[in-house]
């Protein structure tokens, strides 16, 4: 353990969502102190694991894992066949109302009777060019952002720009033709790029929909092709952490909770502790004041600033803060059944994996229309998963829940978000679902709506947003979350981003945790005798 | 947008008067006008070397109207300031005036101004630029509002060492025990300041729009038998010159008007270290002023007097008479000095541990003539001009 100078801890960490505990354990891992503040009685933010009612255990927000960096399993030895974390890898199944369902697994869409796609080979060629373009920007994923203004020249930044040459001639080595189609889409949205692939359907429909899941986009909107590649950054398929998706914060905690870190949850911090431009700790609501060396926050940008004061930064980086653009528009509803079902033209290995309700890109712009004047589409774009079918410990009694991730529900939804607009919402998704699960509504015994303000609330996500903040081209690498502030380090001296503003931004990823941590190091914060 | 009435538009087209302007175009046989901040503004009315003389002996009048003045209130409003700008605010007592620099996030200067503290939850300040959006961008989450008062109030700058004198028989009352930068409500609805940009006695009066021309009456009627004389914008400089004031676009560029890279300079460049207080908490650039600090200056404003007496504006400043170190920014022959005197921005080490064997290039045109003359340049450290009537209070009847 290394000498704390005087403080209490080495690094507090605002927030245990993965992001500040993926922070966290790389700390700790490198003999660091650390103590991880939660708000929340429950880990893991968005990564959380919750019991609805008794005996019923759910992925209360985020369901699914796709896209956690390869680098940061490794190296907190969370990967696959590592430790207690364990995967399970689902395949995708995108609706139709003709019970011709399109099942994508491993690259490759077929008809759930069995018949082959039309699209299959146009689709999996997509689909392979796809990711490899993802898993060559996922390099840039564990490096921090190149700073734009002329940054003085030493070790790191000779590193960090050894690592951006090393990206250049991996592009160089993609060949002329890959190359030139690299630079031809990068920029485009997935609407064109998809259709001009495949036809459109469900299968178009899958892709669109993952395209924009949790941004405020369309597939038209300009940049939606990128959000795409992001998300197959690692190519693989979804899957279900068993235990749901607090498990992955507990196995974060459990692997280094015996030596360094320490997590107290239900703590509210007050504000950030600062002296002489450099922050000393926090102070609890209750008074308490906790020293450190470093603090780490999690939490969105805004709050992140609040909380240490808004006069402690400069003029430019409060407005560009709150031009940040974190409005969310997706929503999760979770309905608990008192019993399992069948959906027509699905094998229960089917039905248990990750349901579409998209059924052409047309209909994903078509829904995203409502969401621009504040209002939910009647047709909404449902990401639906029921993990007790693939993990039975999750719940007891014979009880089931389904999962859903209602996209392009607006955070400053028209009507407002009171009881009566939360229950047209869960309506919405059983009559949807009824569709395709003819008896669903029978089946409802509870149910559980989180609207993006409540995501808000429960998180501290600015806006309720999946990815604190939109991926889009304005605010990705050196301008993520905002220009001047994409190196983690945040103003006053010992401050650091380390959440899904932070790049290389969101999903279940953690390698923003990761980096800022590493930054924090790079940057020397330990270094000086204070 | 169509206009049914038939009626021009209300929105002016081209400069447009100050408050003070029926009065000014009758003193002006010059009819040479230049343009301030949209307004009409004189660059002299009769002649420069009148005009100026009436500052250093008499007292003269200058239309301050196209300043840009805001009104900072609220329970933050001390934050705000002191977050904004690079001195202390707090340690200016309610009713001073103080002069002031404000930084970008680099450092680099946005505008100078005066700020008038009238109390803890209200501050005015003046400056020459817009600065409306700036200081919206810099009262962002903080309980203050920012009004623009730049076209409601005018402003008079009654300089010279009569000034007082004309103050007083205009029936001012208390205006001597104004000390300079005091400033108060000497009439209700009448701002007085002890302030200019002279370095001599001086004042300025600042009055709603509509009782402009009163004010003016009232100053032009007791100021006749003290010598009373309009001014333009020359008079002006060649008296800013002297009392050694730095002007924004002339000895240093708004980083914010600026588009080139390392066009801004920092107040410590610019010789106003003691403008800057780094103990005070944070404000807007300090983490970059400290690192420019520790690296030292890259330039250096410096005073200067030049040999001959050829005014030596925009001359390019030689070290040994052959490498380039910096250029004159603002040159005049300063006539009560006898000097030919000047700012100069020179390149780090010049001007702060090297301060010899400068020279300046100055080209002189004698009957269709050229010719190019290579003169000396010493580096002041002194005031060029400095009066004690400047400072005297109460003010001396002159």
């Amino acid at each position: 353990m290394t000498n704390t100078n005087n403080h209490d801890f080495d690094v507090i960490i605002i927030g245990a969502g993965h992001n500040g505990l993926c922070a966290g354990a790389t700390l700790a891992r490198k003999g660091k102190k650390i103590l991880v503040l939660e708000r929340s009685k429950v880990l893991g933010g968005m990564a959380r694991t919750e019991e609805l009612i008794p005996g019923v255990r759910i992925s209360r927000i985020a369901h699914l894992i796709y896209n956690l960096n390869e680098q940061v399993a490794k190296e907190l030895e969370i990967g696959a066949g590592q430790g207690s974390f364990q995967l399970k890898k689902i395949p995708t199944v995108s609706l139709a109302l003709n019970k011709k369902h399109v099942i994508i697994e491993n690259g490759v869409p077929s008809f759930s009777n069995g018949e082959k796609h039309p699209d299959s080979e146009s689709y999996a060629l997509l689909y392979q060019k796809l990711s490899r373009y993802g898993k060559l920007l996922s390099k840039l994923a564990t490096i921090s952002p190149p700073m734009a203004n002329g940054a003085s020249f030493n070790l790191n930044s000779l590193k960090e720009l050894f690592k951006l040459a090393k990206l250049g001639i991996n592009l160089k080595f993609l060949g002329t033709k890959d190359l030139r189609e690299f630079l031809r889409i990068i920029f485009s949205n997935s609407y064109d790029v998809i259709l001009d692939e495949i036809q459109d359907g469900p299968l178009a429909g899958a892709l669109a929909a993952d395209a924009v899941r949790g941004s405020w986009s369309g597939p038209r909107s300009p940049g939606s092709l990128f959000s795409l590649i992001y998300r197959l950054s690692n190519g693989q398929d979804a899957a279900i952490p068993v235990n749901g998706m607090g498990s992955l914060a507990e196995t974060l905690i459990n692997l280094v909770e015996h030596k360094n870190m320490e997590v107290r949850t239900g703590i509210e911090i007050h504000r950030v502790l600062i002296v002489n431009d450099a922050v000393a700790g926090v102070i609890l609501r209750d008074g308490t004041t906790i020293t450190a060396r470093s603090v780490l926050s999690c939490i969105g940008v805004k709050k992140s600033m609040l909380l240490a004061g808004v006069n402690h930064f400069d003029i430019e980086t409060v407005k560009r803060v709150n031009n940040i653009r974190s409005r969310g528009s997706t929503a999760k509803v979770n309905l608990v059944l008192k019993e399992p079902f069948k959906i027509d033209g699905l094998t229960d290995k089917q039905a248990a994996g990750r349901l579409l309700v998209a059924p052409s890109v047309e209909a994903v712009e078509a829904a995203f229309n409502s969401l621009k004047y504040g209002n939910v589409s009647p047709n909404p774009i449902i990401e639906v998963v029921i993990p007790s079918f693939t993990d039975k410990t999750l719940c007891s009694n014979g009880n089931h829940v389904l999962s859903a991730i209602m996209q392009f529900v607006p955070y400053d939804l028209r009507a407002g978000w009171g009881k009566e607009e939360r229950d047209k919402l869960s309506q919405l998704l059983i009559d949807t679902m009824e569709k395709y699960i003819p008896g669903l509504k029978s089946l409802v015994i509870h149910t559980d709506v989180l609207s993006p303000h409540d995501i808000e609330q429960i998180t501290g996500a600015p806006g309720g947003h999946w990815h604190h903040q939109e991926i889009s081209f304005d605010q990705l690498l050196t301008t993520r979350p905002a220009v001047g502030i994409s190196k983690y380090s945040f103003g006053i001296k010992g401050y650091y981003l380390c959440g899904s503003s932070a790049h290389p931004g969101g999903d279940v990823m953690g390698a923003a945790g990761r980096n800022s941590a590493l930054q924090l190091i790079a940057d020397g914060v330990f270094n000086d005798k204070q | 947008m169509i206009n049914n009435n038939k009626k021009p538009f209300s929105v002016p087209i081209g400069l447009i008067p100050t408050p003070f302007f029926e009065r000014l175009t009758k003193l002006s046989p010059a009819k040479s006008w230049t343009n301030w901040s949209g307004y009409l503004s004189p660059n002299y009315l009769d002649t420069v070397e009148l005009e100026y003389f009436a500052i250093r002996n008499q007292a003269s009048i200058f239309d301050i109207s196209p300043m840009h003045k805001y009104r900072i209130k609220g329970p933050d409003t001390l934050n705000v300031i002191n977050r904004l700008i690079t001195r202390d605010i707090r340690k200016i007592r309610n009713g001073r005036v103080t002069y002031a620099m404000w930084c970008d996030e680099d450092g680099m200067i946005v505008d100078d101004g005066t700020l008038f503290r009238v109390n803890d939850q209200e501050v005015l300040l003046c400056c020459q630029e817009s600065q409306y959006s700036w200081l919206i961008d810099a009262s962002l989450e903080n309980d203050v509002v920012i009004l623009d008062e730049s076209r409601i109030i005018a402003a008079l700058s009654l300089q010279g060492p009569t000034s007082f004198s004309i103050l007083k028989d205009a029936g001012f009352l208390n205006v001597e025990s104004l000390k300079p930068y005091d400033f108060t409500e000497i009439e209700p609805g009448i701002f007085l300041s002890r302030t200019g940009f002279t370095g001599d006695l001086g004042y300025e009066i600042w009055i709603k729009n509509e009782e402009a021309l009163i004010l003016w009456d009232r100053l032009w009627a007791a100021g006749k038998k003290w010598g009373i004389r309009a001014i333009g914008f020359e008079a002006l400089n060649i008296a800013r010159i002297e009392a050694g004031f730095v002007a924004v676009g002339v000895d240093f560029q708004s980083t914010h008007k600026s588009m080139r890279l390392n066009r801004g300079r920092t107040p410590i460049e610019m010789g106003y270290r003691r403008l800057v207080d780094f103990n005070k908490g944070h404000f807007n650039g300090r983490r970059e002023l400290l690192k420019r600090e520790k690296m030292g200056p890259k330039y250096s404003l410096v005073k200067i007097d030049i040999g001959g007496f050829k005014p030596a504006s925009d001359s390019m400043i030689y070290h040994k008479k052959k490498r380039e170190v910096g250029y004159v920014t603002s040159g005049v022959w300063s006539p009560t000095t006898k000097r030919n005197i000047g700012f100069a921005e020179l390149k780090s080490p010049f001007g702060i541990t090297k301060f010899d064997d400068l020279w300046t290039e100055i080209y002189v045109k004698t009957e269709g003539k050229w010719k190019r003359h290579m003169v000396p340049v010493s580096i002041i450290t002194n005031p060029f001009f400095k009066s004690s009537r400047a400072i005297a209070t109460p003010p001396g009847i002159f």
